[in-house]
């Protein structure tokens, strides 16, 4: 072989060689792995993504038009005080420190079901846009976490009553939509434990209650 | 011998190189085979579109996180540079940064742990369900709420903070938290006490949990602990549609 088609031969490996380490590295980096999904599946993450990212633009213009309030508020020296005030109330309101009111639903709970079962039903109210939520009266944020087998679940360490309520302020309609619809939590429960009922009911106004903990973390601070 | 040496030093360099990227390529191409996961490759007309706007769409959902994270950062330090009565400037901002933190709006770094779950390898047995060896929407849901008991304070998968509004949920064989799609493997970072991964491994029904679930398909489990944890801030809309804050019953109540 001479060498000019030896270097060939070597150059057409290398390139190979390049191509494969760089889709290894892509692969192992966790990169998309959409072209895994069915066209059924990907259509819904495409709704689901676009709903979020109409959500975003919204936060985006809503952020903005503060930014631009304070520089101006900067530029005059005006006080800041009505602007931090209305930021605080949402953040907290949002967070769980302080109490939320509105329309929502109220699911009633009654029968032996496991904490997970729970658990999957406020996961639900979650996708379904649920903004505050309160089991047997104890308001949900992270940590709070209903848990324990059937006939014996606890809240926080405290044992919930048989029945309990879920409150969850949000819009009705979505909310009850979205739980009670055929193949929905409520009947997937109902098949999977024939002893348990839960109720779903619209509410026009309902308070939930802010949570008691401490939600500032001792084991972290700020990162920059 | 000597023979054998002699035409071994009788072989062009070239080939020496040749053989050896070759060797290379072998091995490259055995592990690309093995770490494709193990979810169905589906192969239809109209999916590369769709593939490409889910794309395009997640890409556009990065950078309004981005965004939106550095929005809240200048709003910050334009209310901290807020003037008025100093005092009472001082005084909502403090309150202010302690909402924020509590929200899951601040990156948070300190003790805890990261757990990362990947697909189990195993074969899929005849008559087994395949489902059943990829992790799912509820393993992560079980493995944070078990997190959350064993005492952890600040929680994220792949990059995305758990708050008060986060849903996990299964698309396909795929997992959304926070409406953004998250490809394997799943990184569950948790800050909390230096120890949580030993009050982790105390609790029963976290126990049981990797007796029933995670051991009898082998998904694979590893564990890192450290005082380096960093979860990031929630990079979506903190936004009451429906509700509205209430008055507090008591005013002292603070966070």
């Amino acid at each position: 072989m001479s060498r000019p088609r030896s270097q060939l031969a070597l150059a057409a490996v290398a390139l190979i060689l390049g191509l494969l380490v760089v889709v290894q590295l892509r692969a192992q980096a966790g990169g998309s792995t959409l072209a895994n999904l069915s066209s059924q599946d990907l259509t819904t993450l495409i709704a689901n993504l676009n709903t979020r990212n109409d959500e975003l633009r919204s936060e985006v213009a809503k952020l903005q038009a503060e930014e631009q309030q304070l520089t101006e508020q900067a530029a005059t020296g005006q006080t800041s005080i009505g602007q931090l005030t209305t930021d605080l109330a949402q953040t907290r309101a949002w967070a769980g420190l302080s109490a939320v009111s509105g329309p929502g639903i109220r699911i009633t709970v009654a029968g032996a079901l496991p904490g997970t079962a729970v658990e999957d039903v406020l996961n639900e109210l979650r996708n379904a846009g649920a903004e505050a939520i309160a089991v047997g009266g104890v308001r949900v944020v992270p940590g709070v976490v209903v848990a324990g087998q059937p006939g014996a679940l606890s809240l926080v360490n405290t044992p919930l009553d048989d029945p309990f309520e879920i409150d969850a302020v949000g819009s009705s309609e979505t909310l009850t939509g979205s739980l009670t619809r055929a193949g929905g939590i409520v009947q997937q429960l109902a098949a999977t434990f024939p002893d348990a009922q839960l109720t779903v009911t619209p509410i026009d106004q309902l308070i939930v209650p802010p949570t008691d903990r401490q939600l500032v973390p001792a084991h972290g601070s700020p990162a920059l | 011998m000597s023979g054998a040496l002699a035409r071994l030093r009788g072989i062009p360099s070239w080939q020496v190189t040749l053989g050896l990227a070759l060797l290379t390529l072998g091995f490259l191409v055995a592990a690309q085979l093995r770490s494709e996961p193990q979810r169905v490759q589906y192969t239809t007309q109209e999916r590369p579109p769709l593939v490409e706007t889910a794309n395009q769409l997640q890409q556009q959902q990065d950078d309004l996180g981005t965004q939106i994270v550095q929005l809240r950062s200048r709003i910050q330090s334009l209310e901290e540079g807020g003037q008025g009565n100093a005092q009472v400037v001082r005084a909502l901002n403090d309150q202010l940064q302690a909402a924020r933190i509590a929200a899951g709006l601040t990156a948070l770094k300190g003790t805890g742990l990261v757990l990362q779950f990947q697909d189990s390898i195993l074969p899929v047995p005849a008559g087994g369900n395949q489902a059943d060896y990829l992790v799912d929407a509820s393993d992560l849901r079980t493995t944070i709420d078990e997190l959350w008991l064993a005492g952890a304070e600040a929680i994220a998968v792949n990059g995305e903070r758990v708050v008060p509004t986060t849903a996990i949920l299964d698309i396909g064989g795929s997992i959304l938290v926070n409406s953004a799609y998250l490809a394997p493997p799943y990184q569950i970072a948790a800050i909390g006490p230096a120890d949580l991964l030993d009050r982790l491994n105390a609790r029963a029904s976290w126990v049981d949990y990797l007796k029933n679930r995670v051991d009898p398909v082998q998904l694979r489990l590893g564990y890192y602990e450290g005082s380096d944890i960093t979860v990031p801030a929630y990079a979506g809309a903190v936004n009451l549609r429906y509700g509205q804050p209430a008055p507090a019953p008591s005013a002292s109540a603070g966070p």
